[in-house]
């Protein structure tokens, strides 16, 4: 066994950068020294420049998106009996294959798809599927089987054994909580609807600048205090205080380095591509500037609320296709100004797709097994997975094909470079939809 | 292991600790009242505190009437969600309310501990009825036996509905109960087997809730009657007795023990005082508020590891700072928006096992927003959060040295470090002293590690 990572860290913080130096440096300043180490000990510890390196996006489509709405099985009777009043036309939909066309409002990831740009996974699910979208959301985010609990989330667990060390923007989520899937050991990644939020607010002081120099003398443990003139409360501070006090400290050098750091690049950097108006889109043009800009961030979260359409669905969700679409499809044109499309791998998700009846209110209620999108500049495109039957059903619903598991577990190794079984607790076979990363 | 607290060492620093883990801490005054009290008639006084019964009247709420389906429906489904989300938001405010203004802050106190122990969330019930009810008996039995209230959350509505107990029925029992009841709320994994779980399933079959009324009823059609094997002992074990069976053994005891001392004292406690926890929870018969007075007059309680080492819980953060600037709670919306970001909305843990805790507390973003939250507080924002009286925290024209001792006091319950000291003196000397200084330095210090820790 080779000592653990924390021993090795601490090892570190004492011996190569000396006492002292180590208590005013934000943690993954350290990085350097604690890669060479990892490097030296061929541990799974990644380390982004920021200016290489693989980048996941995944977009969570919540509400329970409807997945035969999506790609439509457009040669199969069984799906326009299903829906007499919702199935979408053969001749409007973008033919991917003899079979299957995209939703009509889908024309820009058609045009990725035609460039080899798109992969879309059929079929994708879990065994004894839930219907809450509480609970059936919680199991996509923590890659848990159906009937166990996992508090941490699969993102959050990879961030856990693959990056640390790393700056806590290793992962950004972008609304105002924390999605459940980043979840981890060490509360690695952080989460901001709009980067000004993102940071310690002084702008109502009536001296900012004076302000600003309190906070940071205070949380700046430099050497006198190494000395014995602590800044925690009590003299001679004892071990547990002692603890949880520089713990703190150190979260909040972390936090206002990482901060100082998104508002660096927010400022500096424009879109290289023309968005629509809409909080998708306005998420997914914060994540282009900051991969522009260069965080050494390797995973996003971004999300698109609405999909829950039990009534009068057409109207509803042709929106959100539409908006989806043109958000994606802005996204991707930045990236490739940029240069950075081949570095980014965008995954869509959902908590359940819907049933395959439609309900008596023109829309569809919660279902099981639905497709997603996985792309980018090194995606294998096409359409992966074998699609359910339309009439071999489980309680209405459509039966999962492909566990998301593996997709995480194709995500995980062929683009992150990371070691699937400690992530995802057992291993999971891949799906060939991603060109194998170089790592 | 525990023995108690000898006298001398009942400081002012020692009530206030006493405060803050047993309530939601005080503003000097009432730390002062706490001390002068002694310390068993402190811990007495905390414990065995009254509340009028019509102090905190609960929100009339009424079970959730089901949308009838189809177009010509008589209730709407988005009508419902609308009322069930007025009322979880009333629900909310009405127990931060009392937690933030209860003469009876420990029993308050223990209520969130129960609520992140026997974790149940409205996304899932969706029914706050069901919330309130169930918040209501654990305040029952929050300082009493851990037994009754075990019985009790077999046949709580909310607890039915949360862990599927409502369809479990002689010939298909539900199992997520029966494991989670072994699992997460009394015994700990690995002290009992998938066969136990499953026998204890079928003892639980039939418990269930009429949605029109939100009672509990025994359906005994549905009742498995039959014999049981069920942690080494056999009958036709019916709920109750698979409770008796469960409370009995030793680990039960040890279990739950170490849970209380985990919420109110200090995380990873030694072997030697684990052991004397749960023998001393035993021998009181499981009785909570009675291992509460033996853990709040010990002297381990006050040990300089324990004091001021815990990182507050969003609800902690908030209810504390209102007690201690002597403000009101934000507005409803607010306090829960507040509660929210910071990861800790009451009536929706993120999962059957409850809040992690701890340092999982604290995030890059969460302790940002931590110190942001703090300047909107200290400054107020019109009648939805009342702006503290800053002539009352920091007086106009007091010295620096005597205003730092009386804020250390107020925020941090314990005298300001010297470099802290010096830094707050410095900013007063630089900013001059106007009204808008002194907030600024309040905003300041309430940003500080220290202020995140209790």
């Amino acid at each position: 066994m080779k000592p653990t990572l924390h021993t090795r860290r601490q090892f570190l913080r004492t011996s190569i950068l000396g006492g002292a130096i180590s208590w005013t440096v934000p943690a993954f300043l350290e990085r350097t020294f604690f890669t060479l180490d990892a490097i030296a000990a061929d541990s799974p510890i990644q380390t982004t420049t920021g200016k290489d390196g693989q980048i996941l996006v995944v977009l969570q489509l919540a509400g329970g998106n409807d997945g035969l709405n999506t790609l439509v099985p457009f040669t199969d009777d069984a799906y326009f009996r299903a829906r007499p009043r919702i199935a979408i036309p053969a001749k409007l939909t973008h033919r991917l294959t003899d079979h299957f066309g995209l939703n009509p409002n889908l024309s820009a990831l058609k045009s990725l798809h035609d460039d080899g740009h798109l992969a879309v996974v059929q079929g994708v699910g879990y065994p004894n599927p839930n219907r809450s979208h509480f609970r059936s959301t919680e199991i996509w985010q923590t890659a848990s089987d159906a009937h166990k609990t996992e508090s941490h989330g699969w993102l959050g667990r990879y961030f856990d054994s693959c990056c640390q060390g790393e700056d806590p923007t290793v992962g950004v989520s972008i609304g105002n909580q924390t999605p459940q899937a980043f979840a981890s050991q060490d509360q690695r990644g952080i989460s901001f609807a709009r980067p000004e939020q993102f940071r310690f607010d002084l702008s109502k002081t009536s001296d900012p600048e004076a302000a600003d120099e309190f906070f940071r003398a205070i949380n700046e443990r430099d050497a006198a205090a190494m000395e014995g003139g602590s800044i925690g409360v009590l003299q001679g501070t004892p071990a547990a205080q002692g603890d949880a006090l520089d713990f703190l400290q150190r979260a909040t050098l972390d936090a206002v380095a990482s901060s100082d750091k998104v508002l660096e690049i927010t400022k500096r950097t424009k879109p290289a591509a023309s968005y629509p108006a809409g909080q998708l889109s306005n998420s997914l043009n914060l994540v282009a500037r900051l991969i522009g800009g260069g965080m050494p961030t390797r995973v996003y979260y971004v999300a698109q609320g609405g999909y829950d359409t039990h009534s009068n669905q057409s109207g509803s969700h042709d929106r959100l296709m539409a908006e989806l679409d043109a958000s994606i499809g802005a996204f991707t044109a930045d990236l490739k100004a940029q240069g950075n499309f081949d570095r980014v791998v965008l995954m869509t998700f959902s908590e359940f797709g819907r049933r395959v009846a439609e309900n008596t209110s023109a829309g569809t209620d919660h279902g099981a097994a639905a497709p997603l999108f996985v792309i980018g500049g090194k995606v294998q495109p096409g359409i992966h997975g074998q699609a359910p039957s339309l009439t071999q059903l489980h309680k209405g619903d459509l039966m999962h094909t492909v566990d998301f598991r593996n997709v995480y577990a194709t995500v995980l190794s062929h683009w992150l470079g990371a070691p699937v079984a400690p992530i995802l607790k057992r291993s999971f076979t891949t799906l060939p939809f991603i060109q194998r990363c170089g790592i | 292991m525990l023995t108690p607290l000898p006298p001398r060492e009942w400081t002012p620093i020692a009530a206030a600790h006493l405060l803050n883990r047993a309530g939601f801490g005080g503003s000097p005054a009432e730390i002062h009242r706490l001390h002068c009290l002694g310390h068993s008639a402190a811990v007495a006084a905390l414990l065995d505190a009254d509340e009028d019964f019509d102090l905190f009247p609960a929100p009339e709420i009424a079970p959730m009437q089901r949308p009838t389906p189809g177009p010509k429906a008589q209730i709407h489904g988005a009508e419902v969600r609308a009322l069930a989300r007025r009322q979880t938001l009333q629900l909310r405010d009405w127990w931060l309310r009392r937690m933030r203004s209860t003469p009876n802050p420990a029993r308050e106190k223990a209520v969130l501990f129960w609520h992140g122990h026997w974790a149940t969330s409205i996304q899932k019930v969706r029914d706050p009825f069901l919330l309130l009810q169930q918040n209501e008996t654990l305040r029952a039995h929050a300082l009493g036996e851990f037994g009754p209230m075990t019985k009790e959350m077999t046949r709580d509505p909310a607890m039915i509905r949360y862990l599927d107990l409502q369809t479990s029925e002689t010939g298909k029992p539900n199992e997520n109960f029966s494991r989670e009841l072994m699992e997460l709320f009394t015994l700990g994994e690995g002290h009992y087997s998938e066969e136990d779980v499953r026998e204890a399933a079928r003892a639980f079959t039939g418990h269930r809730y009429n949605p029109r009324t939100g009672t509990f009823e025994l359906a005994h059609r549905r009742h498995d009657k039959g014999v049981k094997t069920f942690l080494g002992r056999t009958g036709c074990f019916n709920g109750d007795e698979v409770v008796d069976i469960i409370v009995s053994q030793p680990r039960c005891a040890e279990f739950i023990s170490k849970k209380l001392w985990t919420f109110y004292a200090g995380e990873n406690p030694p072997q030697g005082l684990l052991d004397t926890l749960a023998d001393a929870y035993r021998d009181s018969g499981l009785h909570t508020g009675n291992l509460l007075r033996r853990i709040f007059t010990s002297r381990a309680f006050y040990a300089p590891v324990i004091v001021r080492s815990q990182i507050k819980s969003p609800v902690q953060w908030l209810v504390q700072a209102c007690k201690i600037l002597e403000i009101p709670l934000p507005a409803a919306a607010v306090s829960l928006k507040v509660l929210t970001e910071l990861g800790q909305t009451l009536f929706a843990p993120p999962n059957v096992k409850g809040w992690d805790g701890g340092r999982a507390w604290i995030s890059s973003s969460t302790l940002l927003l931590r110190h942001n939250l703090a300047g909107q507080i200290v400054r107020g924002a019109g009648g939805r959060l009342q702006a503290p009286d800053i002539d009352t925290l920091i007086p106009p024209g007091a010295a620096p040295s005597s205003l730092c001792d009386a804020l250390g006091e107020r925020l941090f319950q314990s005298p300001m470090s010297p470099a802290l000291r010096a830094k707050a003196t410095t900013f007063l000397d630089g900013n001059g002293t106007s009204p808008a200084a002194r907030r600024d330095l309040l905003h300041l210090l309430l940003s500080t590690p220290e202020f995140q820790l209790s």
